[in-house]
């Protein structure tokens, strides 16, 4: 797979071939996932016995049990669903503040794990947002499918400023098969994202929150007499910022990265904080795979 | 004070546009600085201070004085501010260094020319950092090290470069060339400084001191010396093997001293005497000692005082030579008296019969026959008969010598016209022949240089002549002619380098006298039988003169013997804190305080300036998940 201009080199795309994306939640689905699951179905995997009820197919039987304790009783398999993965990537002008580009950084990171999930022939999603979603690009079927997936990626443009509220009920009119849902941005909405996280979680997707950040977003290096632009709304803030300034803004992210952490969590699924200063693949071998997002 | 490189204007005028420049950088970095940012939920959640009230242009204003103050600092340290007025503005000095031999003497654990060095640098650390001073040796010459100099390492290196000289301090040239120096060289006059113990040679008091004059003594009160100043050699007229010496001991000291004298000739003693020497006072021995052969005679005195150089003089003797005579003769009886006259001939007689041309000798002479070979080396020719070299042109009998050649060494010593010979032959003369001695009918004596030979055209052994003393003056004339080198009277003298006067013999010729230092002819004025010339270093002198040689070996150091008193009005001493004015130079803590001010300024306030620090990983823990049963 020739590396494109999207910075994946082949280097990374080898160790990315290792690896796998995983969910902890047991979704229903179609046969041919991986991801065992605890729904029974059509698998090949014994999961367990339970007594034949009228209509049941004969066939199903398990004669030997039968044998052995008088009692009819079916063999349940275990179900591997596939379960759809989507990579949501946030193009709202927020992402391109800083020296380090956000939104080039989550292209990237996008691109990752993009290709981990063609190799294990997932289905994966790759959709942009800003106050909607937008345009999106459906890949599958193995790595020979990555070339798409990078040319969208390289035609995504940043427009907009972040409205996770409706991008959350666009999501869940359009996906209403629940699956793994991995969220690539700064989170930085002028509205409180948690509760539209909440609501895609609630609607039983796996949230994987890749939450990224510019070094200055968390630690402002400026000081002094201040003219501060919000980057999405262009609204000013004239400001006389000091060390204890400085410290109060650190503290309030770290607050704000704490809560999404939370979220995550009591969802039942996963928070990533990823510095774009580290690399792509020292955040994936790091802490993408500490928190269980592959393996 | 002043500024010396800035006018008060020019100064202003830098200042005011630099500050200018510095004020406007000043705003313009403290003006509010836009930063678009990717929200402001966090800064509004931080509760930064709106600034909302009317800003005031300038926040830090101890900052902005800290950086103006230290510029103007610096500003005044590069225009050299300057306490005083202009008029006390750099002044030259000259600084003579007294690098005569007495300063080699030793004084407790250092020399006095250690001592004056350490006095020297202490003077021209005292003096503030404008002034220019010339560096002077002092000895029997003045010497500049240095030229009017600012540059206080280069004098400091030229003071400690100074070693004492062979020489007695002359004084009196010492403070011309200085005057002469501050006249020619001297932008503002400063002081003539001498540093030294003012022990000055016997030519050497000054006749008068120069205006502001400064004397830095140095102590000399534990110097006690004792030295040779004079030893001289001459070989007896009667015995030429043996030698006269005489030695001179002076003692400097002030109280008597007995001191060994040790004297020894090819590293055997040949005299040893326990000298005694009154105080301030010169003292001479005399003692004699026979050689023929060449070699060093050394005179020491074995007592160790503050000065050893001058307590060992070394002289080289000649060997004595003598000059080889074959005389054939029939009679040798004849003039065997004659040449027996002298000690340093050895005279061989043989018949004529035996005669041949290279006889190995010095001199031969042929007594009354031409030999058909003439010699080929110096002859003397006795009546020879014809043919000879020599052409006989006629024959005078009871002739008086008439005249003699007065101006040519054969006749050195010869006048009287009493002299009457029996018969002698007349000879003419071809050119370049040297008529010695005349008759009214023509010479008798006869030299020709070009062959190097003599006729006489008389017999000195025969008649009356032989005991006259024209017979052995006359040969001794002839062979000295000769021989010069045999017949060479040596005077040897181990004495001081300076002023070397040399007494010649009365019957020296003024035009044959030749100074002749190691490596070139040294000038010299002569004034009667006085020799007077000029060795300014350690040297060996040949004083030559008809057949005289005085070698000086100038050997010992002139060892000063007065003392000079500084005159009252002369400053004494380094000029100390309160006799010379604060050092006018402040640049230096300008430029020191101007950069501790900025560096100040930029320790409280530069520092946390726009400074982009490392990013550390959030802290937000990363919780380990398991997988959900």
């Amino acid at each position: 797979m020739a590396a494109e201009q999207l910075l994946i080199d082949q280097a990374l795309l080898e160790k990315l071939e290792r690896l796998t994306l995983h969910w902890q939640k047991s979704f229903p689905g179609l046969v041919g996932g991986r991801n065992a699951s605890r729904f029974s179905g059509p698998g090949q995997e014994f999961l367990d016995h339970r007594h034949f009820h009228h209509g049941d197919d004969y066939r199903a039987v398990n004669w030997r049990a039968f044998l052995r304790l008088e009692k009819l009783l079916l063999k349940l398999f275990q179900v591997e669903p596939r379960i759809p993965v989507r990579i949501l990537i946030d193009s709202s002008a927020s992402m391109g503040t800083g020296e380090v580009p956000k939104f080039h950084y989550a292209c990237k990171l996008a691109a990752a794990l993009t290709y981990v999930g063609l190799v294990r022939l997932d289905t994966v999603c790759l959709q942009a947002f800003s106050d909607t979603l937008g345009g999106s690009c459906n890949c599958g079927g193995g790595r020979h499918r990555f070339l798409p997936a990078v040319h969208f990626l390289n035609d995504l443009q940043l427009s907009g400023s972040s409205n996770f509220l409706q991008v959350a009920r666009q999501f869940s009119s359009n996906y209403p098969q629940r699956g793994l849902v991995v969220i690539v941005s700064d989170f930085l909405d002028e509205n409180d994202p948690e509760k539209p996280l909440q609501y895609i979680a609630d609607l039983g997707h796996e949230l994987l929150l890749v939450h990224i950040w510019a070094p200055e977003d968390r630690e402002p290096p400026w000081t002094g007499e201040l003219d501060l632009v919000d980057a999405e709304s262009g609204v000013h803030l004239e400001i006389d910022a000091n060390q204890q300034t400085r410290n109060a803004y650190t503290k309030a992210f770290d607050d704000y990265a704490k809560r999404l952490q939370t979220l995550a969590m009591r969802t039942g699924g996963r928070y990533v904080g990823l510095s774009a200063n580290i690399t792509v693949e020292e955040a994936i071998f790091g802490p993408v795979m500490r928190v269980g997002g592959l393996q | 004070m002043f500024l010396l490189n800035l006018s008060p204007l020019e100064f202003l005028a830098i200042f005011g546009a630099v500050s200018a420049f510095v004020v406007t950088l000043y705003l313009l970095s403290r003006s509010r600085k836009r930063q678009k940012v990717a929200t402001l939920r966090f800064w509004a959640q931080a509760q930064a201070p709106v600034v909302s009230k009317q800003r005031r242009r300038i926040q830090q204003p101890l900052s902005l004085l800290l950086q103006l103050l230290s510029i103007a600092l610096l500003l005044l340290a590069i225009g050299q501010l300057q306490w005083g007025s202009r008029d006390d503005a750099a002044r030259d000095h000259v600084l003579l260094l007294d690098t005569s031999s007495w300063m080699s003497a030793r004084s407790g654990e250092r020399t006095l020319l250690e001592d004056a060095k350490l006095k020297a640098k202490s003077y021209v650390r005292a003096l503030p950092g404008s002034d220019r001073v010339m560096i002077v040796r002092a000895e029997g010459l003045p010497g500049p090290a240095t030229g009017m100099e600012d540059d206080r390492s280069a004098i400091e290196k030229a003071i400690d470069d100074s070693r004492p000289g062979a020489a007695a301090l002359d004084l009196q040239q010492a403070f011309a060339f200085a005057e002469q120096v501050r006249r020619l060289h001297a932008r503002r006059a400063g002081d003539v400084v001498y540093v030294g113990p003012g022990r000055v040679g016997e030519q050497g008091l000054p006749l008068q001191t120069p205006i502001g004059l400064r004397v830095i003594p140095v102590d000399a009160g534990s110097v006690n010396n004792i030295g040779l100043t004079r030893v001289g050699l001459r070989r007896s007229h009667q015995e030429p093997e043996v030698w006269d010496v005489f030695v001179s001991i002076r003692n400097y000291g002030a109280s008597p001293r007995t001191t060994p004298l040790a004297v020894q000739f090819g590293g055997a003693p040949i005299a040893n005497k326990a000298v005694v020497v009154p105080a301030a006072k010169t003292e001479e021995f005399s003692f004699r000692f026979r050689t023929k052969a060449a070699g060093w005679i050394e005179a020491r005195l074995l007592e160790k005082d503050s000065i050893a150089e001058d307590n060992r003089a070394v002289l080289e003797v000649p060997a004595l030579k003598t000059a080889k005579v074959a005389v054939f003769t029939n009679e040798p009886d004849t003039l065997r008296p004659a040449l027996r006259a002298h000690p340093q001939i050895e005279a061989a007689f043989y018949p004529i019969a035996e005669y041949r041309p290279d006889i190995p000798a010095a001199v031969v002479i042929l007594d009354r026959f031409s030999p058909g070979q003439a010699p080929k080396i110096p002859s003397i020719w006795i009546e020879p008969p014809q043919p000879a070299p020599f052409r006989a042109r006629a024959k005078v009998t009871d002739a008086k010598i008439a005249r003699w050649r007065a101006d040519h060494e054969l006749a050195a010593g010869l006048r009287s016209q009493d002299i009457r010979v029996p018969e002698a032959q007349v000879y003419s003369t071809s050119q370049g022949d040297v008529s010695v001695a005349e008759t009214d009918g023509g010479p008798i004596v006869v030299a020709r240089p070009s062959t190097r030979a003599v006729v006489l055209g008389f017999h000195p052994g025969r008649s009356d002549l032989k005991f006259d003393l024209v017979t052995p003056l006359l040969l001794a004339n002839i062979l000295r002619w000769f021989e010069p080198d045999v017949f060479r009277v040596y005077d040897l003298h181990g004495g001081t380098s300076g002023t070397v006067t040399a007494t010649l013999d009365n019957d020296a010729e003024p035009g044959s006298v030749q100074v002749l230092g190691e490596q070139q002819q040294l000038p010299f004025t002569m004034e009667g039988r006085t020799v007077r010339f000029f060795a300014g270093s350690p040297q060996t002198v040949r004083v030559i003169s008809s057949g005289r040689e005085q070698v000086h070996s100038l050997s010992l150091p002139d060892i000063a013997v007065t003392s000079w008193e500084a005159p009252r009005s002369a400053f004494r001493g380094v000029p100390g804190a309160v006799e010379r004015a604060v050092s006018r130079d402040l640049w230096r803590y300008l430029a020191v305080l101007g950069a501790l001010g900025l560096l100040v300024e930029w320790l409280m306030y530069g520092r946390a300036r726009n400074r982009l620090r490392t990013q550390a990983p959030a802290p937000v823990e990363e919780v380990s998940m398991r997988q959900a049963s």
